[in-house]
């Protein structure tokens, strides 16, 4: 009887030891329940109220784009049809159709379609895993219902591309600890085209930067390292990774304005969040600024 | 006149008809769909007979489909409860194939302590709900459960931040285990909070077995051993005999609260088991209420190792826990192996039969999974015997079955 009376209690004191403040309609009072030091029984008011999710969480993988803003190759599926992921993924839920040059007839590295069928995807992340470009990684959007899911359930590689730079925001230590293992943050076959050298200034910078990444990703992995070792607190720690996090977006600002092409979209903006029109904007800049650097190409050449 | 005297002074002068009576597939005290089919005397069973099949899923057909890989996402959808344990049984299997006839081949000893980790951090999950809905039968509804749900909560926000999932971890690799334990358990998110969680991962750890786990075991054991209506409601009732229990191949508690000392992390050991220190919980009543005390026996049991592990996950920080990452295709040694492990339930075992082309198999020939839930629930009738019709939905209750692996 006591136990029943004492849990009862502790989600009263909780209330008055916060003053009530978890009923006000302030999303911030979240934590007052779920935090460690909450003591009675609550409930999480589900559409109001989320849980996070930690930086592992799989749901229904999506496939990684270079961000649409990309100096060299925006909006490039990561993805080189390689068909690894469809052989290991366990309900065999994956449907990769390769893509050929239509001049040449040889196969391209870019998969021309690509779906996914969600309602038999069994989230287990083995795609993920096993991926040897990092080109398919595991999503926390798990609000998926639909009226229809004949249709809306079958993703095909529109519905499942998302820019590189999701990635790096709902994942930022794997990202870093996957950047180090591929030596820098580009696609590993932007790298290797870039050591063997397209035209030589392009080469050059590009592994300039690519090495200054790594170096930046080493140094900002290092940082996340150390700061348990010599935080004390939480709140030391967390301002370190955000500082970090800083330093990296504003070295990422700073590279993109000193690209021709300045890009289109405010930074800051949570681009994977905008609307369909708008991502229709953003690929239609990238095709053109991509058209552009052909026909530039072309002209160098004559 | 035409009353048959004998038969009224047998009744307490109540003259009854037998009646047959169907409990479930659709029955919410059924754990799932499970039927019973129970001969009733009035109130009284006299008879009474499991059905199962009602969620056949065709998992040992499918396995032989899948490569040996594959599989390890399945056996979590087999007892959903203890994902972690029913992983570690099917890799023990198949890594017994791949040492080529030794007893296993082990993994990395950070691997080691992270699968015992995990595996009793489940067994603890999986007996608080096994007590909790037990607790639900016997009529205290959902009060335990709610308490036990809080810590159950917190650990599967670790199984959630180390292996990706709350319930379906997928956590364990052939060599190894899929990731090693995160620096912090903490969300990033582009949901609302991210404020909330945000722990280090060896502090949360350290808490929840010091302090939070004890706490409510201590609570449990307070508020519900001397309990007079568990008590009443519990002591005699289900009865099985060693014999019977012995004839009938059951494991787990039921085995074990009739007075048999078999817990196969002792009787065959594996893993790190053998340098660990803990106790098997016996109780000999061979009733409900033994087998609700070798539950709470093994939770402060798996309590010990917990804290033994504590040191050696300080001490091999950093070694590696995957030792053949890359490998998706494992082509397996043709052979066969049996690789058991003692989940919450009972006996786990997994018979892997690798037979293919000359030398290797990419999958099973044949897969067989001796579900502790399935061979558990065969003596039910025998239990139920002589009861009353309300303790048959409790005796179930404390045989402990989760129908995803009853009928896989
Ligand atoms: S494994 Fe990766 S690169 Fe290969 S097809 Fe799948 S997503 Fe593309
Ligand atoms: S998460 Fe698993 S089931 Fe889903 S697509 Fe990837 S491999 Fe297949």
């Amino acid at each position: 009887m006591w136990i029943t009376f004492r849990h009862f209690m502790q989600t009263y004191v909780d209330d008055v030891r916060y003053g009530f403040r978890k009923y006000a309609p302030d999303m911030n009072n979240f934590e007052v329940r779920q935090g460690v030091d909450a003591q009675g029984a609550f409930t999480v008011q589900y559409p109001d109220e989320k849980l996070a999710m930690p930086e592992r969480f799989r749901f229904v993988p999506f496939l990684v784009v270079e961000d649409y803003d990309h100096e060299e190759r925006p909006g490039k599926d990561w993805c080189t049809s390689c068909g690894i992921c469809a052989k290991v993924c366990p309900p065999q839920c994956i449907w990769i159709v390769r893509s050929n040059d239509p001049e040449t007839g040889r196969p391209v590295p870019e998969p021309e379609a690509f779906f996914i069928d969600i309602d038999i995807c069994m989230n287990c992340g083995f795609c993920a895993e096993f991926c040897p470009f990092d080109a398919i990684k595991m999503d926390h959007d798990y609000e998926l219902a639909s009226y229809d899911r004949t249709t809306n359930h079958i993703f095909d590689k529109e519905k499942l591309s998302k820019e590189f730079r999701y990635w790096k925001t709902i994942a930022p230590t794997r990202a870093i600890e996957e950047a180090e293992a591929r030596g820098g943050w580009e696609h590993k076959d932007a790298q290797k085209a870039a050591r063997r050298g397209g035209s030589a200034r392009t080469s050059r910078t590009n592994q300039d930067t690519g090495r200054a990444e790594k170096r930046e990703a080493v140094a900002s992995r290092e940082a996340v390292a150390e700061a348990p070792a010599s935080a004390t607190s939480a709140e030391d720690e967390k301002a370190k990774r955000r500082e970090a996090a800083l330093q990296r977006k504003a070295a990422r600002a700073a590279k993109t304005e000193t690209a021709e092409s300045a890009p289109s979209e405010a930074e800051g903006q949570q681009p994977w969040n905008d609307s369909e029109d708008e991502k229709a904007k953003r690929r239609e800049a990238a095709l053109r600024r991509k058209a552009a650097r052909a026909a530039k190409r072309a002209d160098d050449s004559e | 006149m035409g009353v048959d005297v004998q038969q009224v002074v047998d009744h307490n002068g109540v003259q009854t008809d037998q009646l047959i009576v169907n409990m479930g597939p659709h029955h919410p005290s059924t754990h799932g769909v499970f039927r019973m089919v129970m001969e009733l005397d009035g109130e009284t069973i006299t008879k009474l007979e499991p059905v199962m099949g009602y969620l056949h899923r065709n998992h040992e057909k499918i396995g032989e489909r899948n490569t040996f890989l594959h599989n390890i996402p399945f056996t979590d959808r087999l007892d959903y409860l203890s994902s972690m344990g029913n992983n570690h049984g099917y890799v023990l299997a198949v890594e017994q194939l791949l040492a080529l006839g030794a007893r296993y081949d082990p993994p990395t000893y950070r691997a080691e302590v992270l699968r015992v980790l995990m595996v009793e951090l489940n067994r603890i999950v999986n007996h608080l709900w096994a007590l909790g809905f037990w607790l639900n039968d016997l009529g205290a509804f959902f009060t335990p459960v709610l308490y036990f749900t809080q810590e159950r909560e917190r650990i599967l926000d670790l199984f959630e931040a180390t292996a990706g999932s709350r319930m379906m971890c997928n956590y364990m690799r052939f060599g190894g285990v899929f990731a090693d334990l995160p620096e912090r358990i903490h969300s990033v998110s582009n949901l609302i909070n991210d404020r909330v969680r945000d722990f280090d991962t060896m502090k949360f750890l350290t808490e929840m077995i010091n302090e939070r786990i004890p706490r409510t075991i201590d609570e449990l054991d307070e508020y519900l051993t001397q309990n007079d209506i568990v008590l009443a409601r519990s002591k005699g009732v289900g009865y099985i005999s060693r014999e019977d229990a012995i004839d009938y191949s059951t494991a787990g508690p039921v085995l074990r609260g009739s007075g048999v000392a078999y817990d196969v992390r002792r009787a065959d050991p594996y893993s790190i088991y053998p340098e660990l220190d803990f106790d098997v919980a016996v109780q000999q009543e061979g009733d409900m209420y033994s087998r609700y005390m070798v539950r709470l026996i093994e939770l402060r049991e798996s309590l010990r190792i917990l804290k033994q592990l504590l040191p050696r996950l300080e001490y091999t920080k950093g070694e590696p826990v995957n030792e053949n990452n890359a490998q998706y295709s494992s082509k397996v040694p043709i052979g066969e192996a049996y690789g058991r492990v003692e989940n919450g339930k009972g006996e786990l075992g997994f018979y892997v039969v690798s037979a293919g082309d000359k030398r290797a198999a990419a999958n099973p020939w044949r897969y067989h999974v001796r579900a502790p839930s399935f061979i558990n629930l065969t003596p039910l009738g025998l239990m139920c015997e002589g009861n009353k019709v309300a303790d048959a939905v409790a005796i179930l209750g404390s045989i402990d079955i989760v129908l995803g692996e009853t009928d896989r």
